[in-house]
């Protein structure tokens, strides 16, 4: 896949840290943003790459377990790695709870982060990659006119083309050539795919 | 302890040796010459009260003896007068000048047995407050140290890169002796708080005691959500005091106000640290906040030693400030901050001159 280069955006309080962290990720070919706090990465933009979020939870103003809350329920969510200070265990619980992809107690072995980071970036890639497929399945259902939506629409419920052609007051004929046209322009090469496309599309 | 290194001045000491000899001289001299019935020798006693105050238990039974060394002699020397009245004031003399020494020592040794143990409970206090900064300061330290692994391996990363990137490597090494030197700063900050003793009265900026003892507390107050905010007036005069003990004071006053705050939701908690010079030649330090304020019963008692409004708390942290800083000639007292909310000030005489001198001048401003 040609993909663009991910990005990972660290939000930190302490510059060291944030310092220490861009410099390891440019290191490994990775392309680091990093902020002092929510509120700026909140306002800053987002390239639309594969990306993930390492987090400090000990920020100032709301803290990190807060964002992360309110973020993995946002439209745009990123995988999220936590950072940690001093034995903060209860919080690592809940971290993973909310569904952090990582939770790293600082000082971490940087192949530990590394790898987290990868496995996030993967996450994403796997993300990014269902919701295109989604988007293309619904440009493709658009292209449908209404009765090849209807009958597409019956044959997934696993009726036979004579009870679609009576329900729907048309001849056995129309249905089968509404039903191959539906198939070809949603690309489906069998009945299998179609009721699999269908139930992805939520017909 | 702390007053009276204050006082004593570096040239005090040598004159006063020198004072004691002239003025037992002149007590010599004129008993002597004066008629056995004037009891002149009485007036050693204001030697000894002075030697006391002064010099070391050891030394001031060799004061008090050599006055009553002189006073047999001018008895012996002397010829006019009768002799049994001289006797009898001799002896008086002789019991005067014992007995002052004898209550004036044990005086001396109560008040430093007393002042021994306010500075063993301050210490006591201060590495209590410390204990309850644990978390907060050993996350302080985790920083750079968590800094320095990662820079690390940085650098070791741009060393092993194809090609190698030795620009990239030396700027994660500097890195590296920055956060190192300041993880060092911290643990000197630490152990002079937690050491022993009498400190040493030096002549500082209050702004930048604030700021040395706000690192301490920062992460803390990251912790609890509290907005910090700081007011340092320009140019301050320096004030003498012993930089320990008045980290000690704003620690206790910054710690209590977290707490006060703490139940207020977290957009509310505010604590503001300031500092102002009054014409009357008084630095001010003022830690105010947004909690739930004083009650007007409370107030009085404040600084009463063991009087707390606290589940766990000792009642120590107020009356031990307190002790301070009256002991550093300032005053402490509480009142309402502006709208609602506690605020604690302290005074301290201010010197001349704001500092200049390079070594405890300002340093970098302080950081949230």
């Amino acid at each position: 896949m040609n993909e663009t280069k991910p990005i990972v955006f660290v939000i930190d309080d302490d510059p060291s840290i944030r310092e220490a962290l861009d410099s390891l990720l440019r290191s490994v070919g990775l392309e680091a943003r990093c902020f002092g706090s929510v509120k700026e990465f909140v306002a800053a933009p987002r390239p639309d790459v594969p990306s993930c979020l390492v987090l400090d939870v000990r920020l100032p103003g709301k803290g990190g377990m807060d964002f992360q809350k309110e973020f993995a329920l946002s439209e745009t969510p990123l995988p999220v790695i936590i950072m940690t200070g001093h034995g903060d265990i209860a919080m690592s619980v809940q971290a993973m709870k909310t569904g952090a992809v990582d939770f790293l107690p600082k000082p971490f072995r940087e192949q530990d982060l590394l790898d987290a980071i990868e496995a996030a970036l993967e996450k994403d890639r796997a993300r990014r990659a269902e919701a295109r497929e989604l988007a293309m399945l619904r440009e493709r259902l658009a292209t449908l006119n209404e009765g090849e939506r209807r009958v597409v629409a019956q044959v997934v419920q696993g009726r036979l083309n004579k009870q679609i052609a009576g329900e729907l007051g048309v001849s056995e004929i129309t249905v089968k050539v509404r039903r191959s046209r539906a198939m070809r322009k949603l690309h489906a090469g069998s009945l299998a795919e179609l009721i699999k496309i269908a139930g992805r599309l939520g017909i | 302890m702390l007053r009276r290194s204050v006082m004593t001045l570096p040239g005090g000491r040598s004159l006063l040796p020198a004072s004691l000899v002239v003025l037992a001289a002149a007590i010599f001299f004129v008993d002597t010459v004066t008629n056995l019935e004037i009891a002149v020798a009485v007036f050693y006693v204001a030697i000894v009260l002075v030697a006391v105050r002064y010099l070391d238990q050891r030394r001031v039974v060799v004061v008090a003896s050599a006055c009553m060394a002189l006073t047999l002699l001018s008895f012996i020397l002397t010829r006019a007068g009768s002799f049994p009245a001289g006797m009898v004031n001799c002896a008086i003399s002789l019991a005067a000048i014992g007995v002052t020494a004898y209550l004036a020592l044990r005086t001396a040794a109560a008040e430093a047995a007393a002042r021994q143990a306010q500075a063993q409970l301050a210490h006591i206090t201060r590495v209590t407050v410390l204990g309850e900064l644990t978390a907060s300061i050993a996350h302080e330290l985790n920083q750079p140290l968590a800094a320095i692994v990662i820079n690390g391996n940085a650098a070791l990363r741009w060393l092993g890169a194809k090609p190698a990137n030795p620009d990239e490597a030396a700027q994660a090494a500097e890195r590296i002796v920055r956060d190192a030197n300041r993880a060092t700063d911290l643990i000197k900050r630490l152990r002079a708080l937690t050491k022993r003793g009498p400190g040493k009265a030096v002549w500082l900026d209050v702004n930048q005691i604030i700021a040395d003892t706000l690192t301490l507390v920062r992460s803390e107050v990251a912790r609890n959500h509290v907005s910090l905010a700081i007011d340092l007036a320009d140019e301050l005069p320096p004030v003498q005091v012993d930089p320990v003990q008045i980290q000690q004071v704003i620690l206790n006053l910054v710690v209590n106000a977290i707490e006060a705050v703490s139940a207020q939701p977290a957009p509310s908690r505010a604590v503001e640290i300031s500092t102002s010079v009054v014409p009357a030649g008084q630095v001010i330090v003022t830690v105010s906040d947004s909690g739930g304020g004083l009650g007007g019963a409370e107030q009085d008692r404040l600084f009463d030693a063991f009087y707390t409004t606290k589940p766990d708390g000792m009642g120590m942290g107020l009356a031990i400030s307190r002790s301070i800083v009256e002991s550093h000639g300032g005053r402490i007292w509480a009142g309402a901050a502006g709208g609602r909310g506690a605020a604690f000030s302290f005074s301290l005489p201010a010197g001349k001159a704001a500092i200049h001198e390079p070594g405890i001048a300002r340093k970098a401003p302080v950081r949230k």
